[in-house]
C-alpha cells in the first residue's frame, strides 16, 4: 500500500497499513469549522479486531483454557523461565541480521514517500517477507 | 461545486502534486489554491463521497505526496468547503496560525506506534510472576481441566494480571521511545491497544527513532509492536495539552497518562 514502508507494520495484508492509520486519517488531522465533513456512517465496520481484556466470564474461561494449554505444551514449572532465555539467545544471535534490517529501514524512509505513487497496486507489499507474520498467524490460530 | 480539502501547505513547497488523482471515481484531479504565503491542496468534491477504502487511500496518498517534499498540515478525511473562495478565505483569515504550525512541523514526520501483547508470551510472564496463579492452574489441570468455579477464579486472576501488565508495558514502551522523538501524542485508550502513541520525529533523526523501536522489540519480545510512518503529522496539527506548540524536548509533557 501507500502510506508507509509496509514492511515496518506488523503482519496482515496490504490493508493492515490502512487499518493502522485509519484512526489518524479519520480522527486526527486539521478540522476547520467553516467546512463540513462527509458522513462517516458505516465506518464502524473497520474498527473490529478489538482486543481488550474485558472483565467477563467468557474472557475468564478463555484465559483459564489458555493457561492449561500453556502448561501442557511447555511442561509444568519449566515454562515460566522460557521466554527470557529465548529472548536472550535471539538477541545475541541476531545482532548481525538486525543491523542489516535497520539500514534497510533507513532506505525505506527515504523511499517511502516516493513509492506511494507507484504502490497503488498492493502486490509489492504482499510479496515482501514479513518478519512478524508468523506471530500474527499463530495468534490467529490460537483464537480459532 | 464544493471543494474537497486535503491539506494546507506553504506556496514555497517545492513539489505540489497538481494534477494527481484525488478522491472520487473517476479520481478528481488535485488543484492548488494559493493565498498569500499559503496554499491549499484541493480537488472538486464528488457527490455522495463516502469513507470507503479507496477514498481514504486517495486522501492519504495525496498527503503522502505533499509530505514527501515538504511540510503539510493534513486535514481530517472528508473536509469539504462550499467552494474555492471559502478555502482561500479561511487561509487568509487564519494565515498566521497556519504559518506558525507549518514552521513548527517543518522537517518533521509522524510515526504511529501500536502495541499489543502476544497472548501466549504474556501468559508465560503472568504465570512466571505469580505463584498463586501457577498453583491454581496446576490444581485445575490435575483435576482434568478444573471445575467451572476454579476456571473462573483462575481466569479472573489471569485477566487482572494481564491488565496490570498491559498498563505497565504501555508505559514502558512509551517512555522507551519518547527520548527519540520531538513530541508525543497519546491516542485514545479505548481502541484495543495497550499502547497507541504517535511520535513527532525530525526527518534527519528518523533512523534513531527506528533504532529505538527495534530496541523495544528486542527488549520486550512479548509485545507485538506495529510501526507506521513516516506519515504527515496528523496528530500534531493543533497545539494541545499533549503537544504544546514549539515543543522541543520530548517527554516532559507525557505525564498525563
Amino acid at each position: 500500500m501507500t502510506v508507509v514502508p509496509a514492511q515496518q507494520t506488523g503482519g496482515g495484508g496490504g490493508s493492515s497499513g490502512l487499518y493502522d492509520v485509519l484512526e489518524l486519517v479519520l480522527d486526527r488531522g486539521l478540522v476547520i469549522d467553516a467546512f463540513v465533513r462527509v458522513s462517516l456512517v458505516g465506518i464502524e465496520i473497520l474498527k473490529i479486531d478489538i482486543r481488550v481484556v474485558v472483565a467477563s466470564v467468557d474472557t475468564y474461561l478463555r484465559f483459564a483454557e489458555a493457561c492449561n494449554r500453556l502448561d501442557l505444551e511447555a511442561g509444568p514449572r519449566k515454562s515460566p523461565g522460557l521466554p527470557e532465555i529465548v529472548g536472550e539467545v535471539t538477541e545475541s544471535g541476531a545482532r548481525g541480521k538486525s543491523k542489516g534490517a535497520l539500514s534497510g529501514a533507513a532506505e525505506t524512509i527515504s523511499d517511502a514517500f516516493k513509492q506511494s505513487r507507484e504502490e497503488a497496486s498492493e502486490r509489492e507489499t504482499e510479496s515482501r517477507p514479513r518478519a512478524r507474520k508468523s506471530t500474527a498467524t499463530r495468534r490467529k490460530e490460537e483464537q480459532e | 461545486m464544493s471543494t474537497y480539502v486535503y491539506g494546507i501547505t506553504a506556496v514555497s513547497h517545492p513539489a505540489l502534486p497538481e494534477g494527481m488523482g484525488g478522491v472520487g471515481d473517476p479520481p478528481r484531479p488535485v488543484r492548488i489554491l494559493r493565498q498569500g504565503e499559503l496554499a491549499a491542496v484541493v480537488s472538486d468534491a464528488p457527490e455522495g463521497l463516502r469513507p470507503k477504502r479507496r477514498e481514504l487511500l486517495a486522501h492519504q496518498n495525496v498527503l503522502s505526496e505533499i509530505g514527501a517534499a515538504g511540510c503539510v498540515l493534513p486535514m481530517r478525511f472528508g473536509s469539504v468547503a462550499p467552494d474555492d473562495d471559502a478555502v482561500t478565505g479561511v487561509l487568509a483569515e487564519r494565515a498566521e496560525h497556519y504559518r506558525e504550525r507549518l514552521h513548527a512541523l517543518d522537517d518533521r514526520v509522524e510515526y504511529n506506534v501500536k502495541a499489543n501483547h502476544i497472548e501466549e508470551a504474556v501468559l508465560h510472564h503472568v504465570m512466571a510472576g505469580n505463584p498463586e496463579i501457577r498453583a491454581l492452574a496446576e490444581a485445575n489441570r490435575q483435576s482434568g481441566g478444573g471445575a467451572y468455579e476454579g476456571k473462573i477464579r483462575l481466569g479472573e486472576m489471569v485477566a487482572a494480571a494481564v491488565k496490570d501488565r498491559e498498563s505497565e508495558d504501555g508505559t514502558a514502551l512509551e517512555s522507551a521511545l519518547e527520548g527519540a522523538a520531538d513530541a508525543v501524542s497519546v491516542g485514545p485508550e479505548s481502541t484495543g491497544w495497550l499502547a497507541n502513541v504517535s511520535y513527532l520525529v525530525k526527518r534527519e533523526t528518523a533512523e534513531d527513532f527506528l533504532a529505538a523501536v527495534e530496541q523495544v522489540r528486542k527488549d520486550m519480545p512479548h509485545l507485538e509492536v506495529r510501526l507506521n510512518g513516516p506519515l504527515p503529522p496528523y496528530s500534531f496539527v493543533e497545539p494541545g495539552p499533549a503537544e504544546p506548540a514549539g515543543t522541543v524536548a520530548g517527554g516532559a509533557e507525557t505525564g498525563t497518562r
